[in-house]
């Protein structure tokens, strides 16, 4: 089954990776973060191997982002960001991979100060009722 | 023809050296000589020109890397083996316990069935890029496990057949609910589930799970042309057009079925191939025998319990002993927080609770059900059943 890896996140400044420039993660030992990055990468070189990874995109800076809304019988395009919340969309995988993996992947994918959030991908397929 | 030979290629390469994936690069590169010579003169025997090209590619490669002289002692004469050992010996290598369920099911694609690695990621909707990695990964991990084509013990091959089985049981079910997919490189994954398991079959005609496998995938491939709509739906059960069904495929596991059957004991896949036979058989939804199912059901949820089992069994005790007796064997399911995120398990419900005249409850359910299912067609019908419960 295919899923996104969602990577919420607010760095400060935008850049990637994300964990180097969010408070919470800064503040941990470097050692420890170290360890974080480098099981980040290995988990993401084994993805890529198993052929379990399909894709994936680091994301810009939410203010380069352009906004289109229907108002008054037209599109009206702003400047982003989409919200005010705390975190932004940071980044994406797109992974095809078991209901377990994907479990895994979001707990070794999420570091302090980030919301790892993993949503199956509808197919067009279906059980026989 | 490619189609045909190349597995035999294969496992004559094989036979004479271990590693799948040099094998499979030597007979790749025959495939492209072939292409080159066949149009200028077609040999009388391809097989043999394929195994005689992709044999000496096989020795050059040895030959040019020094590095990998030791594997070129490895080479070995070919004991004399015959067509039906060989397939089952690939699949056994291919369905090797050390991969994981999703390679095993590629690799069999792949070396015993023939696809090409396009087709086979096609057929699964992931990039070329994303299944070749899964390929290569998959032969790297039989080479670090050690498998050997040759076919396990005695005391290995029953475990050993046995995944093979539910390897093929997971390529037909994957292939029958399959809608969607580019027309041209829409692989029938069903079809080829059916020509692995007749392929064992030829070589185990005495095992029972074998043959009880190759009866269920006759009875439900034989509804594959009425389980679809026009607008790629999905037809249930009790709708679909049973003149289309069929017949020969019906008749062809029924018989396997009648052989098997009386000689006990009776594994999983004879019983769903049972059921499937009972449905078969009968002449419209409304005539199915649903007492036979349900003690089928029964059997089945003592030799290979599981919460999909207990909600089969629970449609199956519902049309014969009415919707409370079926509500009342989910129960327990909705205490298990897997089952309780499964929309199966919201969508039985909400079909028995309306089957026993509580609509309200019924659309609770279906909405539940149709929040929580990734399928888009099986969410179109959930809809469908909902608003249809409105009016």
């Amino acid at each position: 089954m295919k899923y996104v890896v969602l990577i919420h996140s607010n760095p400060q400044p935008w850049g990637h990776p994300t964990s180097d420039f969010v408070a919470e993660h800064q503040a941990l030992p470097k050692e420890q973060r170290d360890r974080l990055q480098s099981d980040f990468e290995e988990l993401l070189g084994q993805m890529q191997a198993n052929g379990e990874l399909v894709g994936g995109e680091a994301l810009a800076d939410p203010a380069t982002a352009r906004l289109y809304r229907w108002t008054d019988g037209g599109s009206v395009a702003v400047d982003g960001p989409y919200s005010e919340a705390k975190e932004h969309l940071a980044g994406f995988f797109l992974v095809d991979v078991t209901a377990e993996r994907a479990d895994e992947i979001g707990r070794r994918f999420s570091g302090p100060g980030e919301t790892v959030e993993i949503r199956p991908a509808m197919w067009p397929g279906g059980e026989e009722s | 023809m490619w189609r045909q030979e190349s597995p035999h290629v294969l496992a004559a390469l094989l036979r004479r050296h271990g590693d799948l994936a040099d094998c499979e690069d030597a007979v790749q590169e025959a495939a492209a000589e072939a292409t080159v010579a066949w149009a200028v003169r077609p040999p009388d025997d391809p097989r043999g020109w394929l195994v005689r090209v992709a044999s000496r590619r096989l020795i050059d490669r040895a030959r040019s890397d020094r590095a990998r002289v030791a594997r070129e002692d490895r080479m070995k004469p070919a004991p004399p083996t015959s067509g039906t050992d060989d397939s089952l010996a690939m699949l056994v290598l291919c369905c090797h316990p050390a991969l994981p369920r999703q390679a095993q099911v590629a690799l069999t694609l792949r070396c015993v069935a023939g696809l090409s690695t396009e087709r086979i990621a096609a057929a699964h909707l992931v990039p070329t890029a994303t299944m070749a990695q899964r390929l290569s990964r998959a032969r790297a991990t039989l080479r670090d496990a050690g498998a050997r084509f040759e076919l396990p013990s005695v005391a290995e091959l029953p475990g050993r057949i046995s995944v093979v089985l539910d390897v093929c049981h997971v390529m037909a079910t994957e292939g029958h609910v399959r809608t969607g997919g580019p027309d041209l490189l829409d692989t029938d994954l069903a079809a080829e589930a059916l020509r692995l398991v007749r392929m064992m079959h030829a070589a185990l005609p005495e095992h029972d799970e074998v043959s009880g496998l190759l009866a269920l995938l006759l009875c439900t491939g034989a509804r594959a042309a009425t389980r679809v709509d026009a607008r790629g739906d999905l037809v249930p059960l009790a709708e679909q057009d049973r003149s289309r069904w069929d017949r020969a495929m019906i008749a062809e596991g029924v018989r396997l079925l009648d052989r098997v059957l009386p000689r006990g004991p009776v594994g999983r896949f004879q019983l769903q191939a049972a059921i499937a036979a009972v449905h078969a058989e009968a002449p419209s939804a409304g005539e199915t025998d649903w007492a036979q199912i349900s003690a089928l059901y029964a059997m089945l949820d003592d030799v290979a319990p599981g919460p999909a089992v207990t909600l089969n069994r629970a449609v199956a005790v519902a049309m014969d002993a009415g919707p409370q007796a079926g509500l009342a064997l989910l129960e327990p399911l909705l205490e298990l927080p897997a089952m309780r995120r499964h929309h199966r398990t919201h969508a039985v419900r909400a079909h028995l609770l309306e089957l026993a005249g509580d609509p309200e409850a019924a659309a609770d359910k279906y909405r539940t059900a149709s929040r929580l299912t990734t399928s888009l067609p099986e969410q179109r019908y959930l809809n469908r059943r909902l608003t249809a419960l409105d009016q």
